[in-house]
C-alpha cells in the first residue's frame, strides 16, 4: 500500500472501497462481533466460505461487525447488484448452503430474511444499495429499529473493520481531510462547542471545553488518551463500536491531535476485549501503512500517532486519574483533582481524556457542522447516545437514540417489553454507578440532567431491565458488592464504608436487620457520595440511595415481615412456589408425602396452610405455576390440582370425621378471648380457622344465609360445586367457630357493639358492589351486573336471562357470567377493549369458555346498548380500539378509533370489577383510601380503630380468593400476637417429620392435565367442568418436583 | 519569585493568604485547625483520609482542604454539623476496620487517630466490628509492623519514597483488602531496600509502625523531626 498524499491517492483509496462494499457479484456479510461470535457466526462464516470455495460461486464474503440486534444474532447481510441490502437473522451455519443457492439465483431466503435497507445514511456519505424485494420491511419498520438515529453507530454492520477502504469508501477519513485542507484548528474546537458535545463516558463534561484547554496549554509534549476500559456490569457500546468500526474511533483521535496541537495519542482499551484490541491494532496498523497515523497525516505535514495500552481490568481504571496512573505504571488508584488532567496529567503533562464514543462523533460534526447536530436530541444535550439494553427485556441489544428519548421508548417500543407474562418494575441505568428507575417514571426523557435528579445517571449508557422477578434489595446488594470489590482503597468512605454498606444490605438479603440499619445504611450511603475522593466512591451509594428512594417498601418487607416478593433472597423463603403463595403453604411438603403414599399426613399438611384446600385447588390464580423452577426444564408442577386431589380424597370420603378429629387435637387451649370475624368469605373464613385452632373463641357475622362469601355466590356451580364447599366449611364449624347469619356488620350489629363483646375483630366484607359503567341505554331492562346475576343463578333467584348476551369485561366474573349464561341457553359473547392476553382472567378459564361456544370480542369498548321502545335490549354498540401507547402498566392504552360495529343481543352482563360498598365504609368512621377501601398497617393488618383489623377484598380493591385468604391467615397470626402477646403461630404446623418427605431425584414425566368434560356435554349442565386428578396421576405428578426446600 | 496575596474566606472570617497554598495551611496560618490524618507536614498529600473535606460554599460538593489551593475571594466553611457529622462516621469506620484497640497499644495516649475521636466526640461506633486476624511483621530488628493498628493513611509509603528515597513501602490488594507491604510482600527483615531509617514509624499516626522495646503509652512519635528532614531536603533541591 502506498500512503496517501493527494487527493488522488485518497479517492483510489475510496474506489478501491466501493469496490468492495458493492462488488459486480453478490456480497455476504457475517455480523462478526463478539457477540456475533458467541452465537455462532465463526461457524456461519467458515460454512459460507468452504460452500463457496467448494462450488466456485462468484460470491463476495466479508466479515462484518455488529448491527446491534442481539437477540437476533447471527445476523447476516446480503446484497444482490441492485437489490437493497438485507438482514438476514437467526442464521445457522446449517442455512449456509441454502442461502448461497437463493443468492446465486437472486433470491433472498424468505424465512430468515428480516428487514431491508434501500440506502443507508453513513453520515460522512450516503450509500445507495437499491430497490426491490416489496415484501421486505424497511429496517426502520423493524420495532427494534424505529427511531434509532444512528450516528455513532452509522458504519456498524455494514462495513468491514478490518479493511480501511471500506472505512474511506463511506466517507471515513473526509472529515480529517477536510479540517487539515481548511487549516484552521481553532475553528473545529469552536464547532465542537458549538454543537454541545458533551463526554459519553458519564460525566457529560463538554468536550469543546476540554479540547480548549488542551490546545491553550503552552507544553510541547501533551497526550489525548481514548478511555476505552468500559467495566460496567451489562455494557458493551465501546467494545461494539470499536469491534464493528475501529477508524472512527481514530479519526476523532486525529482531529482532536490536529486542532489542540499534540502528537502522541493513546488508547487504553481493556485487555478484557481481546477482539476490540485486535482490531484496533489492525486499524492503526493500516492507518499507518497509508499514512494518515505517523510523521505526515495525509501528507499534511502535521505529525500523530495513536498507541495501545492493554488495560488489566480493574474497574476504576475507567476514572481518569486512575486511569493515567495505570498508564505512568503505578497500580490504578484515582487522584484528588486538582490539579486537572488538562494541567498535569500523563507524566505530569496536560492530557485531555475523552470516551470510545466521544470520539465517533467528532468526524460527523466536523463534516456537517454543529448545527446538524444539535438538531438531534434535547436542548441541553445534543447528539444520540448509544444505550446496551440487557436484562428483562424481550429484545436486547445496541441501542442508538437521540438523547432526550422517554425511557419507556426504550423500554416498550424499542425493546418490546417484559419477557413471558412478567411485568418490568424497574429500569437500572449507568451501571454500578447510577440508579434504580421505577416504573412509574418511565416518562422520564433519557439525558444527563433528568438522570441525574432521580438520582441516577447516564453513565456510559448501561439500561439494565428488571422485572417483578428481581429483588431491589437484592439488586442494591448486588451492585455494592461489585463497588465493594473494585473499590481501590484509597480513601475511608469508599473503602470502608462500602464494606459496612454490604454488610448491612447482606444482612437484610438473610432476613437480619432492622429499622434502624436502614436509616444508619441511608446515612452511609450520602456520605459515601459527599465525602468518596473519585466517582467510583461518589457514586457506588446510588443503586442503593434510589432502591431506598424508590422501592423503600421491599426493603420493608425484607426487614420487618422477613420476605422478598421476587423470591430471590432464598434465605427468606422455603421455595419459589411457598414465596409466591399468599398463603405460604409448605407445597414441597405435601407433595413429598402425598408421593410416599402418605395421603393423610399430606392433607394434615394441607388444611393447616389452608382451610380451603378444595375450593382453592379448583379457582386459585396458581401463582405458584409462574415461579415452579420446573418451568425452566418444561412445565411447572400442577401444585394445584394436587392439593385438590388432596382435599377431595378426604373431604368427600368417610375419613372426614377422623381427620377433622386430628385437626381439632391441634387445637391449643382455650385463651379465653373472644374475638369476631365480620364476613364468611375465603378472608373471614381462614382467619376463623386459625384464631379456634389458637384457642380463641370465634363468632362469624354474616350477612348472608350461608358461608363461603363468593366461592359461594359469584363461582357457579360447574367450577365449585357447593357441596365440596359445604365440607370445608363444615370442618371449620367443628374447629368450634360460630356463625351467625343473616347479621350484616353495622345494620345488625355495630362496629360499637362488636367492641364492647370482643377483643379483637377482623373485617372482611369484601367488595359486593358491582362498578357501574356510565354508557348510555344501562338504564335498559335486561342490563345487569355479573355479581348479580351470578350470585341470583348462585340462589337460584335467577334462572334465565336471554338468548343472546353480551357481557362487558375481562376478568374472571365476565368469564364466569358468559359460561353461566351459555348454561343457560343462551349465546354469550364476550366484548373486551384490550387483547387476549391482557384479560385478567385465568387463562384456563378463558380457553375453557371459547371451547364451549362463548364469542370472544377483543379491542371492543362498549359505545352504547341499543334499546327498543318497550325498554328490551336490541344491541351491543361497540366502538373497534386499536392499542396505542404504553401506559405506565406497561401495558398498551386501548384507543378508540372510527370503526363502530354491533353486537345483537337482548341482555348484556356488565362485569367491570366490584368495589366496596361505600355507604358501610364510610359509615364504619375507619380510615379509608380514597377508594373506599380500608387503611390498614401494611404488616399488622390493623386499622385505624384499636382493636380492628381487616383483610381481603376490603383494603386491596376486588382481588382473588386466595390473596383474600392469605390476609385472613396473617390477620388471625397477628391478632393472636396482640391478644396473647407471643408469637404462637409457628405451633399450629409443626409435627412433621422431614424424613417422610425426604427429597428424591425428579421424575422426567410431563405434567398431569386432570381429565375435564367435553365442551359439549357440560354446556348442557352444571356438573362440575375438571374432574381432578386421579389418585395415579397426583401421585405421579409429586415426583416431578424438583425439591427447591432441600438445601446444600 | 513572590507570591501574590489573596484574601479568602475561612468561615465568614476574611484571612489573607499567598497563592498556591492549600486550604488546610491557610487555615492554620489563621489558627483553625482542621482534622486530618493522612496530611503531614513535608509530604506530599493525597487527600485519602477525607477527614479534612470543607465546604466550598452553598451545602454542595466537599473539598478536601490538603489538595485544593486557595482561590481568590473563595469562601470556605471547615466546620458545620454536616461536616462533623461525616468526619464521625470516616472516624467510626476508621475504628471498626481493624483492631484499634487502646489500652494495649502502644500508641495510646499518642495516637492521632484516638486524639481525634476523642476531639470530634466519637464515643461509640454504630457499625460492627470486622476484627480482622491480621498479622504482626517482628522480623526488623529495631522496629515492628502491626498491620492492625494500620489505617492506610500511606505516611510511612511517602515519607519513605519521597523523603528517605528509599521506596520500602507501598500498598498491595484494594478495597478492604488492601495491605501496607515492604519491597515486594516480604518481611521487613528482608526488604533490602530499608535503611533502617525510622522515618516511617516516625510519620505513622497510629501504633501501626512502631519501635521495638515500647510498652503500651511509651511510644510517642517524633514526627517533626521527619518534617524537618523533608523541609530541608526540599531547600536544597
Amino acid at each position: 500500500m502506498t500512503p496517501i498524499a493527494d487527493i488522488g491517492s485518497f479517492n483510489a483509496a475510496r474506489e478501491a472501497g466501493m469496490a468492495k462494499l458493492q462488488p459486480a457479484a453478490p456480497r455476504i456479510g457475517v455480523g462478526m462481533g463478539t457477540c456475533g461470535r458467541g452465537n455462532g457466526a465463526e461457524e456461519v462464516y467458515r460454512a459460507f466460505a468452504e460452500a463457496i470455495e467448494a462450488h466456485g460461486l462468484d460470491i463476495r464474503l466479508a466479515a462484518v461487525g455488529c448491527f446491534g440486534a442481539c437477540s437476533e444474532e447471527p445476523l447476516v447481510n446480503v446484497w444482490i447488484p441492485g437489490q437493497p441490502l438485507v438482514i438476514l437473522r437467526h442464521v445457522h451455519s446449517a442455512d449456509a448452503a441454502r442461502i448461497l443457492a437463493d443468492v446465486h439465483q437472486g433470491r433472498i431466503p424468505p424465512d430468515l430474511a428480516w428487514c431491508k435497507i434501500e440506502e443507508w445514511d453513513h453520515i460522512t456519505a450516503r450509500i445507495r444499495y437499491g430497490a426491490g424485494f416489496p415484501e421486505l420491511p424497511q429496517w426502520s419498520e423493524i420495532p427494534f429499529f424505529h427511531g434509532q438515529k444512528k450516528i455513532v453507530l452509522r458504519n456498524c454492520g455494514l462495513i468491514s473493520p478490518d479493511d480501511i477502504d471500506e472505512y474511506i469508501a463511506v466517507g471515513g477519513y473526509q472529515a480529517l481531510y477536510k479540517v487539515l485542507i481548511d487549516s484552521r484548528p481553532e475553528m473545529v474546537i469552536e464547532q465542537v462547542k458549538a454543537a454541545k458535545l458533551r463526554g459519553r463516558g458519564g460525566a457529560g463534561y463538554a468536550t469543546g471545553l476540554k479540547w480548549e484547554f488542551l490546545a491553550k496549554a503552552k507544553d510541547p509534549s501533551k497526550y489525548i488518551v481514548c478511555n476505552a476500559d468500559e467495566g460496567d456490569p451489562g455494557a458493551y457500546m465501546n467494545r461494539n463500536e470499536i469491534e464493528s468500526d475501529p477508524h472512527s474511533l481514530l479519526e476523532g483521535m486525529i482531529i482532536c491531535g490536529y486542532v489542540t496541537g499534540t502528537q502522541q495519542a493513546i488508547v487504553y482499551v481493556r485487555a478484557e476485549y481481546p477482539l476490540a484490541v485486535h482490531r484496533l491494532t489492525r486499524a492503526v496498523e493500516q492507518a499507518r501503512e497509508y499514512g494518515i497515523l505517523g510523521p505526515s497525516v495525509l501528507g499534511r505535514g502535521v505529525k500523530f500517532d495513536i498507541e495501545l495500552v492493554e488495560g488489566a481490568g480493574a474497574f476504576v481504571c475507567g476514572e481518569e486519574t486512575a486511569l493515567i496512573a495505570s498508564l505512568e505504571g503505578f497500580s490504578g488508584r484515582p487522584r484528588p483533582r486538582p490539579p486537572f488532567p488538562a494541567q498535569k496529567g500523563l507524566d505530569g503533562k496536560p492530557t485531555n481524556i475523552n470516551n470510545v464514543e466521544t470520539w465517533y462523533n467528532i468526524a460527523p460534526i466536523a463534516l456537517k457542522g454543529p448545527a446538524w447536530f444539535t438538531e438531534t436530541g434535547s436542548a441541553r444535550s445534543a447528539g444520540t447516545k448509544v444505550f446496551s439494553l440487557v436484562g428483562k427485556i424481550r429484545n436486547t441489544g445496541l441501542v442508538e437514540m437521540p438523547l432526550g428519548t422517554p425511557l419507556k421508548t426504550f423500554i416498550y417500543d424499542i425493546g418490546g417489553g417484559g419477557v413471558g407474562e412478567c411485568s418490568i418494575k424497574a429500569v437500572q441505568t449507568g451501571g454500578p454507578s447510577g440508579g434504580c428507575i421505577p416504573l412509574e417514571m418511565f416518562d422520564t426523557p433519557v439525558d444527563y440532567e433528568t438522570l441525574a435528579q432521580l438520582g441516577s445517571i447516564m453513565g456510559s449508557g448501561g439500561m439494565v431491565v428488571m422485572d417483578e422477578n428481581n429483588c431491589m434489595v437484592d439488586i442494591a446488594r448486588y451492585f455494592i458488592e461489585f463497588t465493594h470489590s473494585e473499590s481501590c482503597g484509597k480513601c475511608v468512605p469508599c473503602r470502608v464504608g462500602l464494606d459496612k454498606a454490604l454488610d448491612v444490605l447482606n444482612g437484610f438479603t438473610k432476613g437480619a436487620g432492622n429499622s434502624a440499619q436502614l436509616a444508619l445504611l441511608d446515612e452511609l450511603g450520602r456520605m459515601i457520595r459527599d465525602t468518596s475522593l473519585c466517582g467510583l466512591g461518589q457514586t457506588a451509594p446510588n443503586p442503593v440511595l434510589t432502591t431506598l428512594r424508590h422501592f423503600r417498601y421491599e426493603f420493608d418487607d425484607h426487614i420487618i415481615a422477613r420476605r422478598c416478593r421476587a423470591g430471590v433472597c432464598d434465605s427468606l423463603a422455603l421455595s419459589p412456589c411457598e414465596n409466591s403463595c399468599p398463603l405460604h403453604m409448605n407445597i414441597p411438603r405435601f407433595l413429598g408425602l402425598l408421593k410416599r403414599g402418605r395421603l393423610e399426613d399430606a392433607f394434615e399438611s394441607v388444611i393447616l396452610d389452608n382451610p380451603l384446600p378444595a375450593s382453592t385447588g379448583r379457582v386459585c390464580q396458581h401463582p405458584c405455576d409462574m415461579r415452579c423452577r420446573r418451568l425452566t426444564m418444561d412445565a411447572a408442577v400442577n401444585m394445584r390440582d394436587v392439593h385438590r386431589f388432596i382435599a377431595d380424597s378426604i373431604l368427600l370420603s368417610d375419613h372426614f370425621d377422623a381427620m377433622v378429629a386430628r385437626v381439632a387435637d391441634r387445637k391449643l387451649p382455650p385463651t379465653g378471648k373472644k374475638t369476631a370475624v365480620a364476613g364468611a368469605g375465603p378472608a373471614g373464613l381462614t382467619a376463623a380457622f386459625y384464631l379456634a385452632l389458637l384457642g380463641h373463641d370465634v363468632t362469624v357475622f354474616e350477612s348472608k344465609r350461608e358461608a363461603g362469601g363468593m366461592l359461594r355466590y359469584a363461582i357457579p356451580e360447574y367450577r365449585l360445586p357447593k357441596h365440596v364447599l359445604e365440607r370445608e366449611v363444615e370442618l371449620i364449624r367443628r374447629m368450634g367457630v360460630k356463625f351467625e347469619f343473616g347479621m350484616p356488620v353495622s345494620s345488625a350489629i355495630s362496629l360499637h357493639d362488636l367492641d364492647e363483646q370482643f377483643d379483637a375483630v377482623f373485617l372482611s366484607i369484601g367488595t359486593w358492589k358491582e362498578s357501574w359503567v356510565h354508557l348510555p341505554g344501562t338504564e335498559l331492562k335486561n342490563v345487569i351486573p355479573a355479581l348479580l346475576f351470578l350470585e341470583g343463578v348462585a340462589s337460584g333467584s335467577v334462572s334465565q336471562i336471554g338468548r343472546r348476551v353480551a357481557v362487558i369485561g375481562g376478568g374472571n366474573a365476565a368469564v364466569d357470567a358468559a359460561r353461566t349464561a351459555l348454561r343457560m341457553g343462551a349465546d354469550a359473547t364476550i366484548v373486551y377493549r384490550r387483547e387476549r392476553k391482557e384479560m385478567p382472567a385465568i387463562k384456563e378459564e378463558v380457553d375453557a369458555a371459547e371451547h364451549e361456544g362463548v364469542k370472544l370480542q377483543f379491542l371492543s369498548a362498549p359505545h352504547r346498548i341499543v334499546g327498543d321502545p318497550k325498554g328490551n335490549v336490541r344491541a351491543l354498540e361497540i366502538v373497534k380500539t386499536r392499542l396505542g401507547e404504553y401506559d405506565l402498566t406497561g401495558r398498551r392504552k386501548p384507543v378508540p378509533t372510527a370503526e363502530v360495529a354491533r353486537v345483537e343481543c337482548d341482555a348484556v352482563i356488565l362485569a367491570v370489577g366490584e368495589t366496596i360498598d361505600l355507604d358501610f365504609a364510610r359509615g364504619s368512621g375507619l380510615t379509608l383510601r380514597e377508594n373506599g377501601t380500608f387503611v390498614v398497617d401494611r404488616f399488622t393488618l390493623e386499622t385505624s380503630r384499636p382493636k380492628f383489623y381487616a383483610g381481603g377484598d376490603v383494603i386491596t380493591g376486588a382481588s382473588n380468593v386466595s390473596n383474600a385468604m392469605g390476609y385472613g391467615k396473617k390477620a388471625a397470626r397477628r391478632m393472636d400476637e396482640a391478644l396473647m402477646g407471643v408469637k404462637r403461630f409457628q405451633r399450629l404446623s409443626g409435627g412433621f417429620d422431614a424424613s417422610e418427605y425426604e427429597a428424591e431425584p425428579a421424575t422426567e414425566i410431563a405434567r398431569q392435565r386432570p381429565a375435564e368434560l367435553a365442551p359439549a356435554m357440560r354446556v348442557k349442565s352444571d356438573a362440575e367442568v375438571v374432574v381432578g386428578l386421579t389418585r395415579g396421576q397426583a401421585s405421579a405428578e409429586c415426583g416431578r418436583c424438583l425439591r427447591c426446600d432441600v438445601r446444600a | 519569585m513572590p507570591q501574590k496575596r489573596i484574601s479568602i474566606r475561612i468561615d465568614g472570617e476574611l484571612v489573607s493568604t499567598v497563592e498556591g497554598k492549600t486550604i488546610l495551611e491557610a487555615a492554620r496560618d489563621a489558627g483553625r485547625r482542621i482534622p486530618s490524618l493522612c496530611h503531614m507536614d513535608g509530604l506530599t498529600d493525597v487527600g485519602a483520609c477525607r477527614l479534612c473535606l470543607v465546604d466550598l460554599g452553598g451545602g454542595g460538593r466537599l473539598a478536601p482542604a490538603c489538595t485544593t489551593p486557595v482561590q481568590e475571594g473563595q469562601a470556605v466553611i471547615t466546620n458545620s454539623p454536616r461536616l462533623l457529622a461525616y468526619r464521625r462516621v470516616i472516624l467510626e469506620l476508621l475504628l471498626t476496620e481493624r483492631n484499634h484497640i487502646c489500652s494495649v497499644c502502644v500508641a495510646n495516649g499518642n495516637c492521632e487517630l484516638q486524639a481525634l475521636a476523642s476531639a470530634l466526640g466519637v464515643t461509640s461506633v454504630r457499625f460492627p466490628y470486622r476484627y480482622p486476624n491480621l498479622p504482626l511483621d517482628l522480623s526488623r530488628d529495631r522496629f515492628v509492623l502491626d498491620q492492625n493498628r494500620c489505617i492506610l493513611c500511606t505516611r510511612c509509603v511517602r515519607v519513605c519514597a519521597d523523603v528517605e528515597g528509599a521506596h520500602v513501602w507501598d500498598v498491595k490488594g484494594r478495597g478492604i483488602y488492601s495491605r501496607l507491604i515492604s519491597d515486594l510482600d516480604q518481611p521487613w527483615a528482608s526488604a533490602a531496600s530499608c535503611t533502617d531509617c525510622g522515618k516511617c514509624v516516625q510519620s505513622c499516626p497510629t501504633g501501626a509502625l512502631a519501635e521495638k522495646g515500647k510498652a503500651v503509652e511509651e511510644m510517642v512519635k517524633q514526627t517533626w523531626q521527619v518534617t524537618n528532614a523533608a523541609e530541608r531536603k526540599r531547600a536544597v533541591l
